[in-house]
Order: structure tokens, then sequence, then C-alpha cells
């Protein structure tokens, strides 16, 4: 089960609004933190990915366990929210 | 290997969902014509990802990717396209129906468009595959927002690598053009360009190769190159690699029963139908493709008309002009 879930994401990232509506299908919730306009965050997502990319997907399961999926990659996303 | 069912089978299956595919179903979907598109990535195809096209008809003033992108899928949903998330991995001919094999099982269709676009080239050189997504970029409004303040490079001289070099100036402190031979992008950009260089934002490196991307404790630090004239080695301090070295086409499940021209893209008659029947090939894919949304969206417009007129059973007449 998923506790919850944090997306970091950019404005200008076309594939974030994928996550997000995917997310949004499957009725799952998420906060959102955009790198655009809190810039002190990267190193978190960077810490979180190894990558200096967006969208970063970190999905909290209910025993605290975390799954990172990087980028709009359904064949991870899917399983991670499951 | 699924059998055919109700369910898995339509009428026309498009592979891609870009500007071509979208629009080649704005005009099916609204003849009644039942469409599923397939796409692997983000409806939109790299349109989505450019940061502003200029030169869409219509939009006087330029228009965001995204946002266009997004107008062509609401477009398209609104008379009843279905897109489905998934990557076709193989297409066969079985005669009446094509069947389509996907990461999430089988479809069949009557007609089939393939308007899978292409993919970014890569380099192919030492310290591109390590330092990937972590120093090493393809997509300039994706990844752009972790170079603040930083320098960035970016390599290539084509008309993607000129304007994207623009877009990262809001982000980079600045920023390096590395061109391997001279700049092939059009007059109007190498125009703009020129103001960046003016403004000390960009420095264009013309005539240099980029031969490895070299990093310290996990970070990209510097590019290495060679001078072509002198064949003196270039190094170029920077944070971020970002690489618009043309496009490869998409076409890895096609196998081998396409004629294709020497690059891969997909040989059409004039119909935009290719060698194997009710099998259409629309937008950059496409040999012969301008490689433009206008190009794609026109392409996607004709081949609508032209499988509707496949599917209604009306000969199609090969020396007509598209
Ligand atoms: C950086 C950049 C800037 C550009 N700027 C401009 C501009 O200003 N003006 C302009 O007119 N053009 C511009 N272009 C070109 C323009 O984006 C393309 O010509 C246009 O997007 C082509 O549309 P398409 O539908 O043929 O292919 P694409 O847009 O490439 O779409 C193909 C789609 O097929 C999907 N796909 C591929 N393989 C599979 C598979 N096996 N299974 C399922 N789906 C698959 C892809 O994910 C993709 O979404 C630019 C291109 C780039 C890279």
């Amino acid at each position: 089960m998923v506790k919850n879930i944090t997306i970091f994401t950019t404005k200008t990232c076309a594939y974030c609004p994928m996550v997000k509506k995917f997310l949004s299908a499957k009725g799952l919730s998420y906060d959102e933190v955009n790198l655009d306009d809190e810039p002190h965050r990267q190193q978190e997502a960077l810490a979180l990915s190894g990558a200096l990319t967006v969208p970063v997907t970190v999905v909290t399961k209910q025993d605290d366990t975390q799954e990172v999926v990087v980028g709009y990659n359904l064949a991870k996303l899917a399983p991670a929210i499951a | 290997m699924a059998e055919r069912t109700e369910e898995n089978s339509h009428q026309v299956i498009m592979i891609g969902a870009g500007p071509a595919a979208l629009s080649a179903a704005i005009y099916t979907t609204r003849e009644d014509i039942d469409t599923l598109l397939l796409e692997k990535a983000i409806p939109g195809g790299l349109a989505a990802v450019t940061d502003q096209v200029d030169n869409y008809p219509g939009f006087p003033d330029g228009v965001a990717g995204l946002e266009l992108a997004n107008n062509l899928q609401q477009q398209a949903e609104r008379f009843g396209a279905a897109i489905e998330p998934t990557e076709v991995t193989a297409l066969h001919d079985e005669g009446e129906w094509k069947r389509i094999e996907t990461i999430t099982g089988d479809y069949y269709a009557k007609v089939v468009l393939i308007a899978t676009g292409s993919a970014y080239k890569k380099l192919g050189v030492a310290g591109e595959e390590e330092y990937y997504a972590r120093g090493v970029h393809y997509c300039a409004t994706c990844d752009g927002a972790f170079y603040r303040d930083k320098r960035i490079a970016v390599v290539g001289g084509g008309n993607s690598a000129v304007q994207e070099a623009m877009f990262l100036t809001r982000f980079s402190s600045h920023l390096d053009l590395i061109v391997r031979s001279k700049l092939r992008a059009s007059e109007i950009l190498q125009k703009e360009l020129q103001k960046f260089v003016d403004e000390g934002k960009i420095t264009v490196h013309l005539g240099v190769t980029t031969d490895e991307i070299v990093g310290q404790e996990g970070k990209v630090t510097m590019v290495k190159g060679t001078d072509t004239e002198t064949g003196n080695e270039v190094t170029i301090d920077t944070d971020g690699v970002f690489v618009f070295i043309g496009l490869s086409p998409n076409n890895q499940f096609a196998g081998d029963q396409f004629q294709t021209d020497e690059v891969g893209l997909i040989k059409s008659d004039a119909n935009l139908m290719t060698n194997v029947p009710g099998i259409f090939v629309a937008g950059d894919i496409r040999s012969g493709a301008t490689m433009q949304i206008a190009s794609a969206v026109g392409e996607g417009a004709t081949a609508a008309l032209k499988i509707r007129e496949y599917l209604e059973g009306h000969p199609i007449d090969v020396q007509a002009e598209v």
C-alpha cells in the first residue's frame, strides 16, 4: 500500500504532467516539488534518484520503504504504486 | 501470441502519438473510423519536449511545444481517439489483419499508420554513458533547470542545437556551443544566436570535435575535443553537456519488411503507403520527410484521407500528388 507520493518537477518538463496524469488516473494523490520554485531542493532530488533529471517520483509505502522512479517510465511506475 | 478478439481489434492503429499521428487521428475519428494510438512516451512526441515553436502556422507569436502537443491531443480525443501508453515491439502483416506486438500484449488492425518519428543520436564517446542523466543530457526542457548558474556545453550545429542552446542560457552562467564543422542552423536562428554571442552568454567553437566527456567524483567537469584545422586538443570546462547532433529513426520494431532509405527511414508511395498494403507511414520516420511539425501534421492529414480510401476499398491512385 502507498502511504504518500512526492514528485519532483520543473515548469518546462513535458514528462512531469504525464506522471501526474497517470497517478491521478489511478486515484492517487501526490505532493509536488517544483524545482524551478524551490531550487534548493535539487540536491534532495539528486540524492534520491542519482540523476539530474525530472520527473523523479518517490513512492513511500506503509512500511516506510521507498521506491524512486526516474522519468516517465510506466514499466517501473505501475509496479511501484501497485 | 494473443488471439484476435473484438477488444484488441481496431480499424486503424497508429504507432506513436506525435504531431503526425495525432493529426491523422483527428481526421479518422471525425469520420467515425475506430482509431487507437499506441504511444511509448509522451503524446505530442518531440514537439512536446521542444521549448518554443516559432514556425508553426497560425501562431503569430509562436507557441510552447508542450501547449501545441496538448492541444493536438485534446483535439484528437475530442473526436474519440484513444491513446494507449505502451511500446510497440513488432509488426506483422498477416493479410487482412495486421498484428501489432507491444510490451502489454497484441493488437490487431486493418490499417496501420507508422508515425514513430526519431530519437536523439548519441555521440558515442567516452564518458557519455557513464554520465548519462548526471551531466550528459538530451532534453533541454527536461533537465536544463539543474544547471542554474552553471556552465553548460551544447554539442551540435543544426537547428535543434542552436534553438536549445539559446533556451538553456536562461539557466547557464555561460554556454559553450561545440560545432564539429560549421553551423547548419537556419539563417534566422544564426542571427538570433549572434545576439547571445554579442551579450557574452554563448561562445561558439566551430570546427571542434567532441572526443570525451571528462568528470571527477561523479560530476562532469570538462569536454575534450580536437580543433579540426590545427589538430590541437581543445578542452572546455563545463558542468553539463547537452547533445543535439541529429536524430535516428525509431524503426526497431519494423524488421526488414519495409523498403527503407540508407538512414533507415521508411519509404512510401505518393499515398504515403509503404510497400506493405495497408501499412502507411507519416512524419519524421518517412523517407523524404522534411522534419517539421507543420509537415508532420500535413502528412498525418494526407495519410488519414488515403487510409479512408483504402478502407472503403477504393483503388488507390499511386500517381496522385500529395
Ligand atoms: C529540439 C527540437 C526542436 C524542434 N523544433 C522544431 C520547431 O521549432 N519547429 C518545427 O516545425 N519542428 C521542430 N522540431 C521537429 C519536430 O519536433 C518534428 O518534426 C515532429 O515532432 C515530428 O512529428 P512526428 O509525429 O513525425 O514524430 P515525433 O514527434 O517524433 O513523435 C513520434 C512518437 O512516436 C513514439 N514512438 C516511437 N517509437 C515507438 C514505439 N515503438 N512504440 C510506441 N510509440 C513509439 C515516440 O515516443 C513519439 O512520441 C524540433 C525537434 C527537436 C528535436
